[in-house]
């Protein structure tokens, strides 16, 4: 039996980002599973058109996200900016012409890294990349009592952990119980193996052609992957994250997931509620 | 292998490039599967007893890139070189008291990795200058159209038992299978830059990270159950990826002993033969030290 970790207080640090804007080497293309080339379209920046609620699947688009990529001209700060940043963490518009806008961190991508924050549809249209949006980032660290002590929390802010569709366990039924659009196998993992939770998310192999139907804030499970540390492959565990950004033509991509839990699967149980799922929605973040 | 192919018609390339550092942080220490820190070395220079045909685990060791460890110091023709390089490859010192030694490539990892025999590769440290004679990309099995070829020589392709089938399928000997669920970090990237970093051959720690891969060695030929990597490197059911064991131990968490790709397509299209001997040390590492 694991000692129960110490819940401490967390802290709150305001953070600056700024809207990204999409780049491109000297070529368009990039190529598809298939070996076709295509244009890569809404992989990053301020994208529009998507919602919490879309299909990830239905955008003819790479790792479409629905709201605003933030990002940092530092790249060390930008790592902190990814870092610290959790889902449900206010995010509010300081410069151009949404200023004072308030929105909410929906995930955050690897690699370089992004932090995607959600607006308002009309607000998010008057927005510009380079505009700068302040981020309250809490919530790494945060541990509330009931936890069992060998599930582990993260990138989630505290306050939004009691909307979410996530149940304490009873004397009968110990552990932590949550509701998922889908129970993924670990073969399916893709990119974001190898690479720190706190800091990347997961892609999930998943074409449309796989039939699961899935859709921007969901949560989704995925079998024998810990993600504590980095993420990889550990018989017996589960992972559990909500899903940030869309499907993507590209081999070993597909639709994203912010983990959100990790645990020992006796201890952290999806209960797969498939189209009956409601996961993060816009009302739960307060976004118009 | 006995099969036909365009070999006759590549060119080779002479690029160069040197033998790149490691490369550590002020912080020092990164993480293993249980949290448990660690500082080992085996990334980058030039990495001493551990060779083709040696276990590929069991080191004290973090991302071991046996041999040379080898960049380009201008970006541009660094991709190049991890490009262009293909496994077997003839790669020559051009500085250093090791001068005029032949090494083979075996792999990429970010750097393209060269094994030289002992104990020349002792002469050999970060800096030093080499010539590789790149010859490969481009190469294609001419009676297997749906077969793609990576990263890999002419020299070695002819050197591998196996060939055309009567059936028409492609025969492989493969040291090792691999599962699915063992494809680590390396997932989503390019075919033709780093390798695919394998899981479950954690040596000497929990049983539930394992999945039977301890007993790889470095240089094997190994299958890779539904992996396409013919455009990137993913997972399709019913596809099969051959790859080369070039990097060894990790205790990075979602890392491990990874395989350069090297052939990708179908599994209908492959017939793979169980052979202990499917390694690189059969066909190019040098133990005698002779050139």
């Amino acid at each position: 039996m694991t000692d129960q970790p110490v819940s401490l207080a967390p802290v709150a640090v305001n953070l600056l980002g700024q809207v990204e804007h999409p780049v491109f080497g000297d070529s368009p293309y990039r190529i598809d599973a298939d070996g076709a080339p295509y244009v890569p379209v809404g992989d990053g920046g301020l994208v529009l058109g998507v919602r919490l609620g879309d299909s990830v699947f239905d955008t003819s688009g790479d790792h479409v996200a629905p709201g605003a990529c933030l990002v940092h001209p530092d790249a060390a700060a930008q790592h902190a900016l990814l870092l610290y940043a959790c889902i449900g963490n206010r995010a509010e518009v300081r410069t151009g012409a949404s200023a004072g806008a308030v929105g909410a961190v929906l995930g955050k991508r690897g690699e370089t890294g992004r932090v995607i924050a959600g607006f308002d549809a009309d607000e998010l249209a008057a927005m510009r990349p380079g505009d700068q949006v302040s981020v309250r980032a809490i919530g790494q660290g945060a541990r509330p009592d009931w936890l069992p002590a060998d599930v582990t929390l993260m990138n989630l802010d505290p306050a939004l952990l009691p909307k979410l569709p996530v149940t304490a366990g009873t004397a009968s039924t110990a552990g932590v119980e949550v509701s998922v659009a889908a129970v993924v196998q670990a073969k399916k993992a893709g990119n974001g193996l190898g690479r720190p939770a706190p800091a990347w998310c997961l892609d999930l192999q998943l074409t449309a052609a796989d039939g699961i139907g899935l859709r921007f804030g969901d949560l989704v499970a995925i079998s024998d992957i810990d993600a504590r540390y980095n993420m990889g492959y550990r018989r017996g565990w589960m992972t559990i994250g909500v899903l940030g950004h869309g499907a993507s033509p590209l081999p070993g991509h597909g639709p994203g997931m912010t983990v959100i839990a990790t645990g020992p699967a006796r201890s952290l149980r999806p209960r797969d509620d498939g189209a009956g799922h409601t996961g993060l929605t816009a009302s739960m973040l307060m976004l118009p | 292998m006995r099969v036909a192919t365009n070999a006759a018609g590549l060119v080779a390339q002479v690029l160069t490039g040197e033998v790149w550092p490691p490369l550590a942080d002020r912080h020092g220490f990164r993480v293993g599967p249980d949290g448990q820190p660690f500082a080992l070395p085996g990334m980058g220079g030039m990495t001493l007893g551990a060779a083709c045909g040696d276990p590929a685990t069991g080191y004290a060791s973090d991302h071991l890139e046996p041999g040379a460890s080898v960049r380009h110091r201008d970006p541009g023709a660094n991709m190049a070189v991890q490009f262009l390089t293909c496994v077997g490859n003839e790669v020559t010192m051009a500085s250093g008291p090791a001068a005029g030694q032949r090494g083979h490539v075996i792999g990429q990892h970010a750097y393209v990795l060269v094994d030289f025999p002992e104990p020349g590769a002792q002469q050999i440290t970060t800096g030093d200058q080499v010539t590789i004679q790149a010859v490969g990309q481009g190469l294609r099995l001419t009676d297997h159209d749906t077969i793609g070829v990576k990263n890999c020589s002419p020299g070695l392709i002819e050197q591998m038992p196996g060939g055309t089938r009567p059936d028409g399928r492609l025969e492989v000997h493969v040291a090792a299978r691999i599962p699915a669920e063992a494809i680590g970090a390396g997932v989503g990237m390019i075919s033709e830059y780093a390798n695919t970093d394998l899981m479950g051959a954690y040596a000497g720690l929990g049983e539930d990270l394992s999945l039977g891969l301890e007993g790889l060695r470095i240089g094997d030929i190994v299958a890779l159950a539904d992996q396409d990597h013919r455009f990137g490197r993913g997972y399709r059911a019913g596809y099969l990826t051959i790859g080369v064991i070039s990097t060894g131990q990790c205790m990075m968490f979602g890392h491990g002993p990874g395989p350069s790709s090297l052939l990708s397509g179908p599994a209908e299209a492959f017939a793979l033969v169980d052979d202990p001997d499917a390694n690189l040390a059969t066909w190019y590492h040098d133990t005698t030290g002779a050139q």
